[in-house]
């Protein structure tokens, strides 16, 4: 087989095989839901109950995006579903339009208030972004309620109108279920291919490590703000059908309490797929019902049932139940064939004296603590570059000062001859500075290869378009690492070593013309840190220039070309290997005061 | 051995035809009930099974309906929107049900109307929202005083009787407070009064200490309340009452329902109501609440009133008709004239309304005393 | 004037019921990592405890409260054990819901148990307060804040003075390392909701006589204490008693000044604001993340 593989097709046969049979069987099912409310004749309670299922869904799936890939928490999206329902009653009832251009303001209006709920995450996450979301949805719901003059108040709004599309009315209950199943199946079909696109790796990327992810490329605040925005379009839309389903609407039905029940059913379900959120939603909606014959002891054990699930559960329901297909089921690997060699920049030949990066006087400061002090380095092109002293000495937070991560308080940074200091993360990979860190991040709940192709994603890396492309070139970067065979694995399953690699591969895959590794050999056997020598020395080989930090002095030694030392944040030694190691100071700063014994 | 199987067959039919005859006579007629059993409102629900029940009893020791035994099916609203009409079209989908009663609070009963519609049968409501009964819809028939009346009554007694000009008006934000303001306010302004004050607030509001101060401030020597919930009424009394605030008050039947006096106490003693329910008002009132008290140990209020009417009247209503047609039913709804419930004496209008008048009543010292019933049936 | 001034002392009184429900919340947060949304309903048991024993079996007030706080010590043991415990390696999403599992199972047994009626408490003091000028000082506003001043100060010399409470210290900022210490993070996370809970249970007590015994009366003031939690700084206990005291003067301040339905809506702009340009707070320290 040729080395041509496309995104589909790397899938093994059985398992494309068994994709197609799976896509077929799920549009079949698609089909039969709804055309079945548009046949049967359901009860008022049925049809109600149906409804209410499918609008919650839609605005559930919604948090799929924004909690289940990006990993954020929203607990607003009762505010959003509000809004998607208002402008269809206020559009339809008060303001005589027509239902579907109600319902596109509805969307573009809960879109909007997305974004600015994304805008403000830029400094937080975790609690502190939840409780923004909060204040979002609690200040809405008052000016909702209170707002009589635009909203009704407390009233509320009744009669509203359901679509008509070129004469054909769906004022019938079955008919508008139908159109309410139709949109969950489309909306549930795109999130689903969302999150096998670049913007999906983006997004989930962010969720498992944000820090790396800046460093590997991705525009992590974008993301964000993309994520809550698609959010609340789903839950605008949600809320649209809804009022258009229920013909009345109130505040009171858009309050806190709704948002965490969104957030429950999300939860429940199984956050990281659609199909598990829309299993929640109907099921937290079912389920009171079920439990009805229990009087007036039925929210309690509906309480009790929510924490059984919870502690047995823990993925949702839809959670295990993939995890019971994929053992039933287990995925097999196709060879992949010959793949193209890794283009990586070089400049072989000769060791050029133009520096690829330049530190003038760099400072940080942590409080008190010079962490970093005036430190001067360069970093010449086709080299490798190691910067070595014992712990403490400020290695580590040099090299989250160059990526981004730190902001120093003196100093210049000039990277291919263009002043890179105030540049964030992932603008400091689209000019080509690639890095892995001291403790591997890598993103847990993708497989590896995933892991490499949002490597090869970074913006500014040229690399043939489309899915095929890349993913060539993330095999390309697997097989420069020898883990060619391991690509389909989840990350967690590696060894460290080998996870280590995996992570080299990444930086790799976006064809950096800087590489800055973070202690490589750490937490490595001999044997490890044997393959990851070797590593290097290829990678010297190809010209690729590398700044490289350790203080395992064996290691530098084999590989590096030039030595800076730091001690207590100062450079105190740079220059090539053999002048350095038998520098007196640098002895001292490694081994204490040594006493010279014997002939100088 | 022949003849005996011969009579043993006979009376083995015999037998049968005559369970089936008593079978169908003694098959109970359901009477649907959307209730909150669940959810704030829980302890109004509870007052309103009671009501019901304690009619029904009656209904079925007097031989039924239609020589049928009332059967009452609840269903639990949740206190919310879509609860109510989860419940609502559960009983629906029973045929076997002729009629319903519907939720005590208005927004509710607008939730449930498009449903009410849809099916076209008749529903008894308890909701004083005036817009229920003027909306369109021919099944609602309302069994307490809308709130037309309720602030009719209140601006009426305050400036005539009690001789107040300077009002305050407090009222929860929702549907029934502020559709109770705006009545009182129109029903000021054709007096030529306007008033001092218009303060409004959220129910579940914790501390009312800006309101009390609000109202001291504008001067008003006269207050009107419509407040939804009891707990929010008794904060208020108390916070009134320790902020130095003594003026007259004529306020909504919260102001005198159950559980509002029982948790303000001495801060209610003194202050005026409209209320549609009242055990001295009438003696068909007070035997209901001689009946009730018995039966539940606790005085009834408007929640549980309203019900024991409804039942009542639907049973008479069914009995008239004497048939289950919705069509039916509903005209003999409107054909009662003159029955003395223990919400009042009913006679229905066009709209639906079966109640035109409201009673004065005074907290004296915890006790609740009747002053006066005044009537707008035209 | 005296508007303002009794405006500041009800605002104060409200907000020492925020101070001490987030008072329980910081204290499981810092062992755990964890938001308790049942926090205000632990407040709602010792409210109904306390209404059975007194009211309803007549028995003295101190033996009440005594025994509420008993039984409430061995509750946040069981709900640790049942609603915590078994997904505490999970992440704080699962626990959150959990929790909010909890606060319904709770609300509304209670509300099967006991009835829907809310209830009244008498208050600590036979005599409802004192007028000084054109002030009134509810007697139980005033008792709460001075339990509210006890409790700080209480809790200040056990977290800091003890050796239990600087092993709880211990625990709740890096539970491995207490672990390779030799303390029993279990133990000492279960200590931490025992004492939540009846911390909980207090603030309950004090406040019921005002607000009245209802099965919802923990989840409003819950909100507003998480709240105040953060505008004091998440995490750090004087943040969350001066964030209760100045989420409860804001509240009513702006209730009086600009609307009394938007009350709520107050708290909410502050805490919004806080946390675009202050998200650590009053008090409490910038987390950054160790690269």
């Amino acid at each position: 087989m040729s080395g041509v593989v496309s995104s589909e097709a790397h899938k093994p046969a059985t398992e494309r095989r068994t994709n197609h049979g799976r896509g077929f069987l799920i549009v079949l099912i698609a089909a039969i839901t709804v055309v079945v409310p548009l046949l049967l004749p359901l009860t008022a309670y049925d049809l109600n109950l149906s409804m209410q299922a499918a609008t919650y869904a839609v605005a559930v799936v919604g948090l799929t995006i924004v909690l289940g890939y990006t990993g954020q928490i929203n607990l607003a999206q009762a505010a959003f579903f509000g809004l998607g329902a208002y402008s269809v009653a206020l559009g339809t009832v008060s303001f005589g339009l027509p239902f579907w251009l109600a319902l596109f303001a509805g969307i573009a209006i809960a879109s909007i208030a997305g974004v600015v709920l994304g805008l403000t995450s830029l400094r937080l996450g975790g609690h502190y972004l939840a409780m923004v979301t909060i204040s979002f949805q609690q200040i809405l719901t008052l000016v909702l309620t209170n707002w009589i003059l635009l909203t009704r108040g407390p009233d509320g709004i009744w009669g509203i109108a359901r679509p008509i599309v070129f004469g054909f009315s769906f004022a019938d209950g079955g008919t508008y279920l139908a159109l309410c199943v139709g949109a969950l199946w489309m909306v549930g079909f795109c999130v689903e291919r969302l999150k096998h696109s670049k913007l999906g790796r983006a997004m989930q990327a962010v969720r498992d490590n944000e820090l790396a992810a800046g460093v590997v490329g991705v525009d992590t605040y974008r993301t964000k703000v993309i994520a809550f925005t698609l959010c609340a379009l789903l839950g605008g839309l949600g809320g649209g059908l809804f009022a258009g389903g229920f013909t009345y609407i109130s505040p009171d039905q858009f309050s806190f309490a709704e948002s965490v029940v969104f957030l429950t059913m999300a939860l429940l379900g199984g956050v990281r797929s659609p199909f598990g959120t829309t299993l929640g939603a109907a099921l937290l909606i079912l389920l009171p019902e079920w439990l009805r014959f229990l009087k007036t002891t039925y929210l309690a054990v509906y309480g009790g049932a929510v924490i059984l699930l919870m502690v047995f559960m823990p993925e949702g329901i839809w959670g295990l139940l993939e995890t019971l297909r994929k053992q039933v089921w287990p995925p097999a690997v196709l060879p992949v064939g010959r793949v193209a060699p890794l283009p990586l920049i070089t400049w072989v030949g000769r060791e050029t004296d133009s520096a690829i990066l330049e530190i003038n006087h760099l400072s940080k400061h942590f409080g008190g603590l010079k962490a970093v002090d005036e430190v001067e380095l360069s970093v010449r092109r086709n080299t490798v570059h190691a910067l070595v002293g014992p712990n403490g000495s400020g290695k580590t937070t040099l090299l989250n000062v160059l990526s981004g991560i730190y902001k120093p308080a003196k100093g210049r940074l000039l990277f291919d001859g263009q002043d890179v200091t105030g540049l964030l993360p992932h603008e400091r990979a689209k000019r080509g500075i690639g890095r892995t860190f001291q403790t591997v991040r890598l993103f847990t709940s993708m497989s590896v290869l995933e892991n490499i192709i949002v490597g090869a994603e970074r913006p500014g890396n040229e690399v043939a378009a489309g899915s095929t492309g890349v993913e060539q070139h993330a095999l390309a970067a697997l097989d420069f690492v020898r883990l060619t065979e391991l690509r389909e694995q989840t990350v967690q399953s590696l060894s460290y070593g080998h996870q280590r690699l995996a992570e080299i591969a990444r930086a790799l895959a976006g064809n950096p013309k800087l590489l800055l590794l973070d202690e490589p050999g750490a937490g490595l056997n001999t044997v490890e840190k044997g393959e990851l020598v070797q590593l290097l020395k290829r990678l010297k080989v190809h010209g690729l220039t590398v700044l490289v930090i350790d203080h395992d002095m064996n290691l530098v030694e084999q590989v590096a070309d030039r030595i800076t030392v730091l001690n207590f944040g100062r450079r105190i030694a740079d220059g090539p290997p053999a002048e350095v190691l038998r520098n007196p100071e640098v002895m001292a700063a490694y081994l204490g005061n040594v006493k010279t014994h014997g002939a100088p | 051995m022949l003849k005996r199987m011969i009579y043993q067959k006979v009376a083995l039919a015999g037998l049968t035809v005559m369970l089936t005859c008593f079978g169908r006579a003694a098959e109970p007629l359901k009477i649907g009930i959307v209730a909150p059993l669940t959810g704030p409102a829980a302890e109004q629900g509870r007052d309103k099974i009671q009501g019901a029940k304690l009619a029904a009893e009656e209904v079925n020791k007097a031989g039924g309906v239609l020589g049928r035994p009332i059967e009452l099916v609840i269903e639990d609203d949740q206190t919310t929107n879509p609860g109510s009409v989860l419940a609502f079209s559960k009983l629906a989908g029973d045929k076997n049900i002729p009629a319903f009663l519907g939720p005590t609070f208005s927004t509710q009963i607008h939730a449930i109307a498009p449903d009410i519609q849809r099916l076209g049968k008749p529903v008894m409501i308890g909701g004083t929202d005036p817009q229920l009964t003027h909306m369109g819809n021919p099944w609602l028939f309302r069994f307490r005083p809308n709130d037309v009346y309720s602030a009719r009554v209140i601006a009426d007694y305050g400036v005539n009787t009690l001789g107040k000009r300077k009002w305050a008006i407090v009222h929860s934000t929702d549907a029934f407070g502020t559709s109770g303001m705006k009545n009182v306010v129109e029903d000021l302004k054709g007096m030529g009064v306007e008033p001092a004050l218009v303060q409004s607030y959220t129910s579940n509001s914790q501390d009312f200490t800006p309101v009390v101060l609000a109202v001291k401030q504008s001067g008003a020597d006269v207050m009107a309340t419509y407040m939804t919930l009891g707990v929010d009424q008794a904060i208020f009394a108390r916070q009134l009452r320790q902020l130095g605030v003594n003026i007259a008050w004529v306020g909504s039947p919260t102001t005198v329902q159950t559980t509002a006096l029982k948790l303000a106490g001495p801060a209610l003693f003194g202050c005026y109501a409209a209320a549609d329910f009242n055990a001295d008002s009438s003696p068909a009132a007070k035997e209901f609440a001689a009946k009730f008290e018995a039966t539940y140990k606790s005085a009834p209020d408007f929640h549980g009133a309203w019900p024991y009417d409804a039942i009542h009247v639907l049973a008479l209503a069914i009995d008239n008709a004497k048939s289950l047609e919705p069509q039916k039913i509903c005209e003999a709804i409107l054909s009662v004239k003159g029955y003395p419930g223990a919400e009042g004496t009913y006679n229905f209008d066009h709209n639906g309304d079966g109640l035109h008048s409201y009673n004065v009543v005074k907290n004296d010292n915890g006790k609740i005393v009747f002053i006066k019933h005044i009537d707008f049936s035209e | 004037m005296g508007m303002a001034l009794q405006l500041l002392f009800t605002g104060l009184g409200l907000g020492s019921i925020y101070a001490l429900v987030a008072l329980g919340f910081v204290l499981i947060y810092r062992a755990t990592n964890v938001v308790n949304f049942a926090q205000g309903d632990f407040a709602m048991l010792g409210a109904f405890s306390m209404v059975v024993l007194c009211v309803d079996l007549e028995l003295p007030y101190w033996l009440g409260i005594l025994i509420t706080l008993a039984a409430m010590l061995v509750f946040g043991a069981l709900f640790n054990s049942a609603v915590y415990y078994p997904l505490r390696n999970r992440g704080f999403q699962p626990v959150i819901i959990s929790t909010i599992g909890a606060s319904i199972l709770l609300e509304n047994g209670v509300l099967a148990a006991y009835g829907p009626r809310p209830q009244t408490l008498p208050g600590f003091f036979s005599f409802p307060g004192f007028n000084v000028g054109p002030i009134f000082f509810d007697s139980q506003y005033l008792l709460i804040l001075g339990v509210t001043v006890v409790m700080v100060t209480l809790q200040y010399f056990f977290f800091e003075r003890t050796l239990l409470g600087k092993k709880m210290q211990a625990t709740s900022q890096d539970k491995e390392m207490a672990s390779l210490l030799g303390i029993p993070v279990a133990l000492m996370i279960m200590l931490t909701f025992m004492y939540s809970s009846a911390l909980g249970a207090l603030a309950g007590i004090l406040v019921a006589p005002i607000l009245f015994v209802s099965v919802g009366m923990g989840s409003s003031i819950a909100l507003k204490a998480f709240a105040a939690s953060i505008i004091g700084g998440f995490g750090d206990v004087t943040g969350a008693i001066v964030g209760g005291l100045a989420l409860g003067v804001v509240e009513t301040f702006g209730a009086a000044y600009i609307s009394v339905p938007y009350k709520d809506a107050f708290a909410f702009i502050v805490l919004v604001l806080f946390l675009l340009f202050r998200p650590q707070g009053l008090f409490g320290e910038k987390v950054a993340e160790k690269a």
